[in-house]
This record gives C-alpha cells, sequence and structure tokens, in this order.
C-alpha cells in the first residue's frame, strides 16, 4: 500500500552493561561486565492508513522516538515486524528513504555553513528530483511557510523557528508519501507553530501524505490529529480517535446543577456520582468506567430532576492526557 | 578566600570525574607527554643536526624547549582551558556561566581537568632537568630565581595569548582557527634562539606575536647573549615582567570583550 | 543524476568557504606568513651547516614550504561546517546520514573529494607564487614532476583514509578523544609536517616506514626534492599503493560496522 505503515508486534530491546562503583567494582565490570536489558519498545502493533495522520503520544521516554528509528530505518527491532508504503525499512533502508521525510526536533539536517536554499539544492540532486517540481514544490511550501524570507541565510544564523519552517520544508522535498516529525514545533512560538500546523495540515488533505508525528503540545494534537496511539513504557497503552481517549481518561467532568427544590433527594444515576451537596447547589461526577460523557450526563441530570441552571467544567486535553499517563502507569 | 576553596573544591571533582574512565585518563597523560616528548625529539634532532646554531652552544640552545616547555606545562595545568574556549562559546555554555556568581574565566578554567597536563610536566620537568646538568653555567641563586620567575611569565605570557583569542571568540566565533594556529607557532617558532631569523621576522615574532619572550629572551639573558638579542637588554631581561603585564591585559579585554557578548545566534 | 548528487556534495566545502570570506581571508594570511616563518626558519638553520642528512639548505626549504602548502589539502575547516562524524554524534544528527538514498560513505567520499581539490587550488596557487618569488626550486626534470604527480595523487588516497578514520573512530568513542588526539599527532608527525622524516634518528625512520604516515606527505616531498632518487621512487609508489588499497578495504569494513552500529544503537 503506498503511504501506508504497519507495524507488527515491534520490540526493540537495548543491552547496556552496568559499572560497578570503586576500583573492585571496575575490574569485576572489565571481566564479567553485568548486563541489563531494557526494553525500550515492546509488542506493538498499530496501522496508519494513507493520508492519515496519527499522533504517537506517551510521556518522555516511553519509546516513541525509538519506534519512530525503526520506522525510518535507522534502528532494527529485536522482533516483529513494520512496512512503510510497502517497505521493510531497516531491510531496504535506501528505498525507504526515498518513501519518507523525517524531522528530529531541534536536530538539523540542513548545512550549517551554507545558505538554506544551497541545503535544499545538494537534497534535490540527492533524492532526484527534477528541477521544474522541485521549484513548483519549494513554491508551494514558501506560500505557507514563509520561506523565501530568510532562504538566503546562512543556516548558522537562522533562529530556530525559521530552522524548523526550513527542516520541514527539507524533508518533504521529495515529495515523499510518509512523513515522520519527532517533537517538531518544540520550542517554538505560537506563530510559528500554527504556521507549521496549518502546513500539516495541507499535506495531508491536499497532498495526501501519511503523517506520523509525535509531540507533547496537546493543543496540536487536538488541531491535527483524528486518531492517536498512546504509549509508555514501550507498550501500547491505547490506539483510538481523540473521543475515545476522553470517554476512556477524560472522565473528569462535573456537572454543577442547581435544584428549584433544596431540600430535594438527590441519588446517584448510573455512571455518575454526586460529588458535592450544598443546599440547592449540586456537583455530579462520572462515575466507574462506564461514565457517560459530559453531555450525556448533562441530558441525564435534566431530565431526572428540576434544575433551575447547570454549568459544565469539562477536563481540557491536557488533563486526558495527564489522566491517561498516570493511568498507563498503574497497568 | 571562599573563591579558592570552591576552584580547589570543583578542581577535586573534575579530577574525579576524569578518573571515572581510566583508559582515557592513561591515554591523556600519554599524549601529553608523546606531545613533549616529540617536540624534544625534534629539537635535539635539530641540535645534533645544526651544531653553533645562531652563535649558542648547544646546552644552552636546550634551555629554550626548557623553559618553553615547562612554561607550557603549567599553562595546560593552570590556565589551559581558555585554549578551545571556542567550543564552549559556540555551544552557549558562557551564557550559562554569566548566570552564576563567578567569575566567567573562572567557570572556564574549571571546565574540566587537564589530564593531559601531568604527561606535559613530567616531561618537561624531566627535560628542565636535563638541560640544567648539562648546562656549563653557575646556578646562583640569582639565575635560579630568574629562571623561575621566566618559567611563570612565560606561563602567563602564553595564557595571555590564548586569552586574547578567547576574548575574539566571544565576538567572532570563528576566531577558534586562530587558537590553533597559535598552538602550533608557539610549538615550532618557541625552542630556537630567533637570532636565525632575518631581523624583520624576529621582529615579528617580538613585537607582532611575542613568543620571543616566552624561553628565547630569558634563555639569553641566562646564557650571556643577551646582548645580541635584537632588542635591547633590559627589555630582554624583564621577559618575566612582560608575561605577567600581557596576562593582565588580555584580561582587561577578556572583560571588555564579555561586557561587549552578544550571545551566539541560533 | 549521479553526477548531479556528487557535484551537489562534493562543493559544500567550497561553498561554505565563499560565503565566509574572512575565513578565506584567514586562510591567506596564515599561509603566506607560515612560508615566510618556514622558509626563513630553515634557511637561518642551514646558516653555518652545509648539507646534513642528505639534504642540502635548498632541498630543505623547499620540502618545508611544500609541507606547509600541503597541509592545507586537507586541513579545512570542516568543523565550521558541523559536518564532521564527530560534531554529528555530538549534537545526534548522524541519523540524517542514514535517512538519504544517499550511502554515508559515499556522502564523505565526495564532501572530502571536494574538500581536496579545493585544498589543492590553494596548494598550487601557494606553489606557483612560491615558484616565482623562488622560494622553492622547480623540480629536477619533468620526469621526476610526473613522478612526484602520481605519488602525490596516492598519498592523497592514504590521506583521505588516514582522516576517515578518524571520523570513523567518532562512531564508536564520542567521549574518548584521546585516541583521536594521537592519531592526528601521528599523521602529523610520522608525514613529516614537522621536520623531514631524514633528519631523525635512524630508528624512527626505520619505525615510520612501517606505518602509513610518510606515505602521505614525506614521500611525495622527498620523490619532489630528490631525496628518493628516482630509481628508487618505483618501489615507493608501489608501497603507497599498497596503503591505499589496504586502507581502503579497512575503512570499508569499518563503515559496514558503523552502519551496524548505528543500526543497533539508533545513532
Amino acid at each position: 500500500m503506498p503511504g501506508s505503515i504497519e507495524v507488527r508486534g515491534l520490540s526493540r530491546t537495548f543491552h547496556t552493561t552496568v559499572r560497578r562503583p570503586g576500583l573492585a567494582g571496575t575490574l569485576r565490570s572489565l571481566v564479567n561486565p553485568e548486563r541489563v536489558a531494557k526494553h525500550a519498545v515492546s509488542d506493538i502493533t498499530f496501522d496508519v492508513a494513507p493520508g492519515e495522520l496519527l499522533a504517537l503520544l506517551g510521556p518522555n521516554g516511553a519509546g516513541k522516538s525509538t519506534t519512530i528509528k525503526m520506522l525510518t530505518g535507522i534502528l532494527t527491532p529485536t522482533s516483529g515486524e513494520a512496512r512503510v508504503a510497502g517497505v521493510v525499512p531497516y531491510q531496504e533502508r535506501e528505498r525507504n528513504a526515498r518513501n519518507i521525510g523525517a524531522v528530529f526536533g531541534q536536530r538539523t539536517q540542513l548545512w550549517w555553513d551554507l545558505p538554506v536554499r544551497e541545503s535544499f539544492s545538494i537534497l534535490r540532486d540527492i533524492y532526484e528530483v527534477p528541477k521544474a517540481e522541485h521549484a513548483a514544490r519549494l513554491a508551494e511550501f514558501d506560500a505557507i511557510l514563509e520561506l523565501s524570507t530568510f532562504w538566503d541565510t546562512r543556516v548558522r544564523h537562522l533562529s530556530l523557528g525559521q530552522r524548523v519552517r526550513c527542516d520541514l520544508a527539507a524533508a518533504l522535498l521529495h515529495d515523499p508519501p510518509v512523513v515522520f516529525l519527532d517533537e517538531p514545533t518544540i520550542g517554538m512560538d505560537v506563530v510559528v507553530k500554527e504556521q507549521v500546523r496549518e502546513f500539516l495540515r495541507h499535506q495531508v488533505e491536499e497532498r495526501g501524505r501519511t503523517v506520523l508525528l509525535t509531540t507533547h503540545d496537546m493543543t496540536e494534537v487536538e488541531r491535527l490529529a483524528e486518531r492517536v496511539v498512546l504509549i509508555n513504557h514501550g507498550r501500547l497503552v491505547l490506539d483510538g480517535s481523540l473521543d475515545e481517549i476522553r470517554r476512556k481518561f477524560g472522565s473528569t467532568w462535573q456537572v454543577r446543577a442547581t435544584f428549584a427544590d433544596a431540600h430535594a433527594e438527590v441519588e446517584p444515576l448510573p455512571g455518575i456520582a454526586v460529588l458535592r451537596k450544598d443546599g440547592p447547589q449540586v456537583v455530579f461526577g462520572p462515575d466507574g468506567p462506564d461514565a457517560p460523557t459530559v453531555h450525556q450526563a448533562l441530558k441525564a441530570v435534566i431530565e431526572r430532576y428540576e434544575v433551575t441552571g447547570v454549568a459544565i467544567d469539562e477536563a481540557d486535553l491536557e488533563d486526558v492526557m495527564r489522566a491517561a499517563y498516570v493511568h498507563a502507569e498503574a497497568v | 578566600m571562599n573563591a579558592v576553596r570552591i576552584a580547589w573544591r570543583v578542581t577535586r571533582l573534575n579530577f574525579r570525574a576524569q578518573l571515572e574512565y581510566r583508559t582515557e585518563f592513561l591515554l591523556m597523560i600519554a599524549i601529553g607527554a608523546i606531545w613533549q616528548v616529540s617536540v624534544i625529539v625534534f629539537a635535539t634532532v635539530l641540535l645534533t643536526r645544526f651544531t653553533g646554531m645562531g652563535g649558542w652552544d648547544s646546552s644552552e640552545v636546550l634551555l629554550i624547549p626548557a623553559t618553553r616547555m615547562l612554561a607550557h606545562g603549567l599553562f595546560v595545568l593552570f590556565l589551559g582551558r581558555v585554549h578551545g574556549s571556542g567550543r564552549q562559546i559556540q555551544e552557549g555554555r558562557i551564557d550559562i556561566y554569566l548566570t552564576r556568581p563567578m567569575p566567567v574565566h573562572r567557570q572556564l578554567q574549571l571546565e574540566f581537568f587537564p589530564t593531559n597536563a601531568i604527561g606535559d610536566l613530567t616531561v618537561a620537568v624531566g627535560l628542565m632537568a636535563g638541560a640544567l646538568s648539562r648546562s656549563q653555567l653557575d646556578w646562583t641563586p640569582g639565575r635560579i630565581s630568574y629562571l623561575v620567575a621566566a618559567v611563570i611569565g612565560g606561563m602567563f605570557l602564553e595564557a595571555a595569548l590564548f586569552t586574547a583569542v578567547a576574548s575574539a571568540g566571544l565576538r567572532y566565533p570563528a576566531a577558534d582557527y586562530w587558537s590553533r594556529w597559535l598552538e602550533e607557532l608557539l610549538g615550532t617558532f618557541g625552542s630556537y634562539p630567533l637570532n636565525v631569523l632575518p631581523k624583520a621576522v624576529g621582529g615579528l615574532l617580538t613585537y607582532g606575536l611575542p613568543l620571543a619572550f616566552v624561553a628565547y629572551f630569558p634563555a639569553a639573558v641566562l646564557t650571556g647573549h643577551g646582548h645580541d638579542t635584537g632588542v635591547p637588554y633590559w627589555l630582554a631581561a624583564l621577559s618575566p615582567l612582560v608575561g605577567v603585564a600581557a596576562y593582565l591585559g588580555s584580561r582587561v579585554l577578556w572583560r571588555w570583550s564579555l561586557r561587549h557578548y552578544a550571545g551566539i545566534g541560533g | 543524476m549521479a553526477v548531479l548528487h556528487a557535484w551537489r556534495a562534493a562543493r559544500v566545502t567550497p561553498l561554505g568557504e565563499l560565503h565566509a570570506p574572512p575565513r578565506m581571508t584567514a586562510v591567506l594570511v596564515r599561509l603566506v606568513v607560515q612560508v615566510i616563518l618556514v622558509a626563513s626558519l630553515w634557511h637561518g638553520l642551514y646558516d653555518r651547516t652545509g648539507t646534513t642528512a642528505g639534504l642540502s639548505e635548498g632541498q630543505a626549504v623547499t620540502y618545508a614550504v611544500l609541507a606547509v602548502l600541503a597541509s592545507r589539502l586537507r586541513e579545512l575547516d570542516q568543523y565550521a561546517g558541523r559536518d564532521t562524524v564527530l560534531q554529528h554524534m555530538h549534537f545526534g544528527t548522524i541519523v540524517y546520514w542514514y535517512l538519504r538514498p544517499l550511502p554515508p560513505q559515499r556522502y564523505h567520499a565526495l564532501r572530502a573529494l571536494g574538500e581536496q581539490v579545493y585544498g589543492f587550488a590553494w596548494a598550487l596557487g601557494g606553489y606557483l607564487v612560491c615558484l616565482a618569488a623562488g622560494v622553492v626550486d622547480p623540480p629536477k626534470s619533468a620526469a621526476v614532476a610526473g613522478v612526484f604527480t602520481l605519488s602525490l595523487l596516492l598519498g592523497q588516497v592514504v590521506l583521505y583514509n588516514v582522516m576517515l578514520l578518524l571520523d570513523q573512530l567518532c562512531f564508536w568513542t564520542v567521549r574518548n578523544n584521546a585516541a583521536m588526539l594521537i592519531l592526528i599527532f601521528a599523521q602529523n608527525l610520522l608525514s613529516g609536517v614537522y621536520a623531514p622524516l631524514w633528519f631523525f634518528p635512524d630508528w624512527f625512520i626505520t619505525l615510520s616506514g612501517f606505518l602509513p604516515f610518510q606515505a602521505t606527505l614525506s614521500v611525495p616531498l622527498s620523490i619532489y626534492i630528490g631525496r628518493i632518487p628516482l630509481s628508487d621512487a618505483g618501489g615507493q609508489l608501489a608501497i603507497q599503493a599498497g596503503w591505499a588499497v589496504a586502507l581502503t578495504l579497512f575503512t570499508r569494513f569499518l563503515w559496514r560496522r558503523a552502519a551496524r552500529r548505528v543500526i543497533s544503537q539508533g545513532g
């Protein structure tokens, strides 16, 4: 499938030697090194459809970068299998390289001493992109990312925001069907972030590219991703839509109702608990794993009781993710 | 006094940090030693090939590389981190230093322990012992104190040159390039009686890049060649003070450059 | 298309230099000053001595000046361009080398080729000026010039591989630069940059005969000044070629190991 990503039971274990303290320990480590296995990624399975933008989420050290490295062909998995646009990346690295573009956070692939446009030219020739096509694509990228204002500057003199925009363009110049972005907007200001998001949305919606994105910015996830994969400690915790995640972990909503009758008897509803009661003010919250969404709860409360006013507090995605990470930690 | 205590404590920690990587530690000592040995091989090769260099007896010439290398070893040990500061500047370490309540120059010096200085100094001491044992001079207390002063002055002069380059590096990161050349020049031309060179070139190495003051002038004064160095005798004799003055001047320049430090973009 | 990317990668260094005029000025100043200093030092040393170690004054000065010029061939500020393996390992950008449809070893070779050709332009310019100014002697005959050129070329192949070894070492020892310093140092001392190897004691010359470093510089320069007569040149060229082949095979093997290391550690 062009542009699809298939991941089946992907695992990666790193072996490190532990240093024992002291001189005797050092000598012992020399003779008999103590090897420790770290399971960076274990048994992860998911798919990304062509033209889909998937956010790969998880706390620091969860195994996101290791996963991306395996999918870009830099790292070989210990077990399991992955296919990117039909190619097994770590077996056919160069063939895979033509199908993918990648940006690793603040690490730049541009040539430090040259004007940005020269870097673009070098990449054009490395990826063998026809000149006219290159020019057209550059113009398209420029329209959104406003690169032409600084693309004659040497990379060493660019600001972070400018450099990352250039890196994004550099990664997409050869028209790859699949794009990997490892925290692309880290450390950037809101204006640039918005520009980058617009660019990504355009690339997914208009150009049909498949994008796998890792980020810690939940606004970004909300604006860009319909689907997320959540991993923690190298394991897949959840694969679903944002709504599903909300339903599962975001049940930290509260419904505050003002009752017409301050002395009315209040009973919990299915999946809805009474958190507080203070005269006519009653606060409802979710109860148990099958708690309804905030809207269902609101409906249930209004139908069941006679209320004169309601207000809802819904957890934003940050809170949801916090809950999800904490939950994943407990698993 | 507190500053000394902190410097001592940080140095001890740095030393322990170097010990963490034993192979690296021993290799670094070896490098310091190999480096110096090569200069010695080079110098002795030339001494045996070209006897009577510049009208100097070969035992007298030997005093020049001995002084220069001992001064260099001390420089590496105490003040050597200004050399290679370009990297710290480019990586934005200076910005971090500026936020701490300790002079930036000192923090720069305390960045790591110069393990190679151990090798440097061992060999330099050996060479100096060799030079002194072969010397036919009468080593009076006066001569000995002058030699000690010359070594310390030489250390300061080398530090002054590298501090000046580091100051330029605060403004132009590319200045790092010059520090590599400077090291090469000191190594290549610091060990000869400079009167073998044409007057103009000797003048350049006296007034342009003042490496003649590190070892050549003091050795000339000690061995009685002080009157034919091409500079007034009193100037040659004042070499140790020239070193100290140059270092103080370079620190002023460093402070000035630091005030005008604009940070590294990108 | 392969020609195109080769051209692009090769011209990175010259282009970077052209975009940094102060750096070019620095190179010029350094080259001029260094040539003058080295030439006057050797003239000064020979002041009271005739031929020593089989080298006359003219030969020694020519050797020393050519060594200064030749050191320009690969002493470029690639470091300033942040394109050394050491820096890519340090900044974590080595991954991009393995993300492109261009093998890292070919990219590295192309970059070095461009760098060496650019450095050669400097060295050649400097040589012509020195020749015109009478600082260096011309080669004794056209045959010497020809053999020298061949030997210089072989020397550059050996030099490329030695420098590549240094770079490849960084795949294993990012922190440990001690070994690197030793190699750099050995390259400078044993290739005869500091002084012609002929001046050193016999044991030293014998020792360096077993190492590849003298093949980079000492051999071609000795052929140029006639210290190695044409009758002996054939054997020396064969040794150079032997080193070129052996080191090429070894560095190729190391590239494979490096790739495996990147693939197992993730860069």
